[in-house]
């Protein structure tokens, strides 16, 4: 049983377990956290999880966990994970099964009050037109052919087909498209599970959310995204839906043998590996990058839909109004990247288990008008809580691989979750708050309660005073639309 | 879901409590009835599904490298079915059972949408073990 007495206090926030702890760590494990957060961590399973993954072979520097860690399969939920190329490993495990689940923020410079009469409204309409729940369908019925396309092109094939502004692809991860895709390592099933779902939200933590900038932080850095108070914000979170979960399990399966052949032995079978240059994780890796593709080309056509389904509730209502992209980013993904390490250059396939990648000001991998202030980071609360807008900084770069936290992270199980509380209460609840709710299943509503996550602001502040990111808004949502 | 181990029958499920995902326990007293009990502690973690007239029937072969394997891609293959045929299974035979192979005859209902909200069946810490009743597994599923 791990307690307090097995971490290492570094500095305020970092918390270290020593590779001597166990035989087969390769690396020391470290958390950041508080007191409080570091505690809560210990009541479940995540800090084992997180010690596993310090024995994955090939592993730089340490095992790195963020304050929004909870239990999770494999790895921990709010893990990162660097392995140094090209013989260190890539793990599909250490990705999970929603590759590329991430979050795309909307600005507007309209304000919240001046559609607030119209809210019921464009919160109904766009239920009625962003299909949700796990198995939902989309309405772009795509042949095999434009399958393929997406999976190679990614944000690049909505762009060629109308569905995306060219400015949306500058401020999307990887400009929308991860290059290494290659659909022939995708398999039939992934295809067929994918095909139809392409423009749909899923379901379990998965929402849209029209919310109100409550505060700014930074001003110029949020003039700089657009972002100013009361203004009107729009978030989108999901991922590559069945396509991406069949094209985990179909590798996570295959590797249990793999691995095996590779002479690698690991203290979970979800955590298989292979190593990042053998031609099985060269496979694995560009399917694992058409899924990403897809998710990102999922969130644009979900962004075109919204775009619309508003601007036909606000016709000759509210002048100009348009909803500009802020970023969007991957929170569950493995990129190959160079950092620094003992004053080298090296590159590393960094995997982000619910992580977000956080690079700091004067990365190359931005686009020119982001380098001054750094890789936008959104970082969505729980239902009915904050949301917030962060920055990459130099000293996530120095010491997390340029990565940081994702969310609120869980602490009640979703079966304790249902129990405590009734979703239609809940919706009660929040409604009287002045935040409106379209669900399609009142349990999967009561899974998500507020009370089954941490607080958001305690994550973030953790972040924040860490280095690891800067604070530059807080959302605050009016109306969410759930699966 | 049969939560009750000391029935007559050595054959139980019951949910066991996860954090962020779904976990269940489950028995057989041997390898064939592991898997059939799986297969209904699965689709019992969700919502009953709408009642249906049409009754459909798939026939699959399931393969694995060991139990854990077999056990793993058996429930993800109900899970593909589900969704991309939008049906709902809930009785499961099954048939010349090795520790890599298998045949199964799924029964359920054609619905009009899928209804799972699980993504997929995980090998977290799985572990096919013998017990005094026979065979037990925990299985951690993604939702």
């Amino acid at each position: 049983m791990l307690s307090q007495q097995n971490f290492v206090h570094l500095q305020e926030f970092v918390w270290e377990i020593p590779a001597t702890f166990r035989d087969d760590m390769r690396v020391p494990a470290r958390l950041y956290a508080d007191e409080e957060l570091l505690n809560t961590a210990l009541t479940d399973n995540s800090i084992v999880q997180l010690v596993n993954t310090s024995t994955l072979p090939g592993i730089v520097k340490h095992a790195i966990a963020m304050p929004d860690i909870h239990q999770g399969y494999g790895f921990p939920i709010g893990g990162v994970v660097a392995t140094r190329l090209p013989h260190g490993v890539i793990s599909p495990g250490g990705v999970g099964y929603d590759i590329n689940c991430g979050v795309r923020l909307l600005v507007s410079l309209t304000t919240i009050e001046e559609i607030r009469p119209f809210l019921q409204e464009i919160a109904s309409a766009l239920y009625a037109n962003c299909p949700s729940g796990v198995g939902a369908r989309g309405s772009l019925h795509l042949t095999n052919t434009e399958l393929d396309e997406v999976l190679h092109e990614g944000s690049r094939w909505m762009l060629r087909r109308g569905y995306a502004q060219s400015e949306d692809l500058d401020r999307t991860e990887e400009f929308g498209r991860i290059s290494e895709a290659d659909a022939k390592y995708v398999s039939e099933h992934a295809h067929e599970r994918g095909r139809g779902q392409l423009g749909t939200l899923g379901a379990g933590n998965h929402f849209i959310e029209v919310d109100r900038v409550a505060e700014v932080y930074d001003q110029a850095t949020a003039a700089h995204l657009q972002i100013y108070p009361d203004n009107v914000a729009v978030q989108i979170h999901c991922g590559s839906r069945g396509l991406g979960h069949q094209i985990c399990e179909d590798y996570v399966s295959r590797f249990q043998k793999t691995a095996q052949d590779y002479g690698i032995t690991l203290p979970d079978r979800e955590l298989v590996c292979v190593p990042f240059d053998s031609w099985e994780g060269q496979e694995y890796f560009r399917a694992m990058a058409c899924a990403a593709n897809f998710a990102f080309a999922n969130r644009q056509l979900l962004t075109h839909w919204i775009r619309q389904t508003v601007d036909q509730v606000l016709a000759g209502r509210i002048k100009d109004f348009h909803l500009r992209q802020v970023y969007d980013i991957a929170h569950n993904m493995a990129k190959i990247e160079e950092h620094e390490i003992d004053g080298h250059r090296v590159r590393l396939c960094v995997h982000r288990k619910g992580a977000t990648r956080a690079l700091g000001p004067n990365s190359p991998e931005l686009p020119a008008d982001l380098r001054a202030i750094g890789q936008p980071v959104l970082i969505p609360g729980s239902m009915g809580t904050a949301s917030y807008v962060l920055t990459g900084t130099a000293g996530a770069m120095q010491q997390t691989f340029g990565s940081t936290c994702h969310g609120a992270g869980r602490v009640m199980s979703r079966a304790k979750a249902k129990r405590t509380v009734r979703g239609v209460e809940l919706r009660q609840q929040l409604k009287s708050r002045g935040i409106l709710i379209c669900a399609g299943s009142m349990s999967g509503l009561a899974e998500e309660a507020p009370a089954a996550y941490k607080d958001v602001s305690q994550v973030v502040e953790v972040v924040a005073r860490a280095g690891i990111a800067r604070k530059i808004a807080r959302l605050e949502p009016v109306a969410v639309i759930k699966g | 879901m049969n939560s009750q181990p000391g029935l007559e029958a050595p054959i139980s499920a019951e949910e066991v409590e996860h954090v962020a995902d779904r976990a269940f326990r489950v028995r057989g007293r041997n390898l064939a009835e592991l898997l059939e009990k799986a297969a209904q502690a699965l689709v019992a973690l969700d919502e009953e599904a709408p009642l249906s007239e049409h009754f459909v029937r798939q026939v699959i072969e399931v393969d694995g490298s060991d139990r854990e394997t077999l056990l793993v891609n058996w429930l993800n293959e109900i899970l593909y079915l589900e969704q991309t045929h939008h049906e709902f299974y809930d009785h499961f035979l099954l048939s010349d059972v090795t520790e890599n192979h298998f045949c199964a005859q799924l029964y359920g209902r054609q619905l009009d949408h899928s209804v799972t909200s699980l993504k997929a069946v995980t090998f977290h810490n799985l572990e096919v073990k013998e017990s005094s009743e026979g065979l037990e597994a925990t299985v951690v599923v993604d939702v």
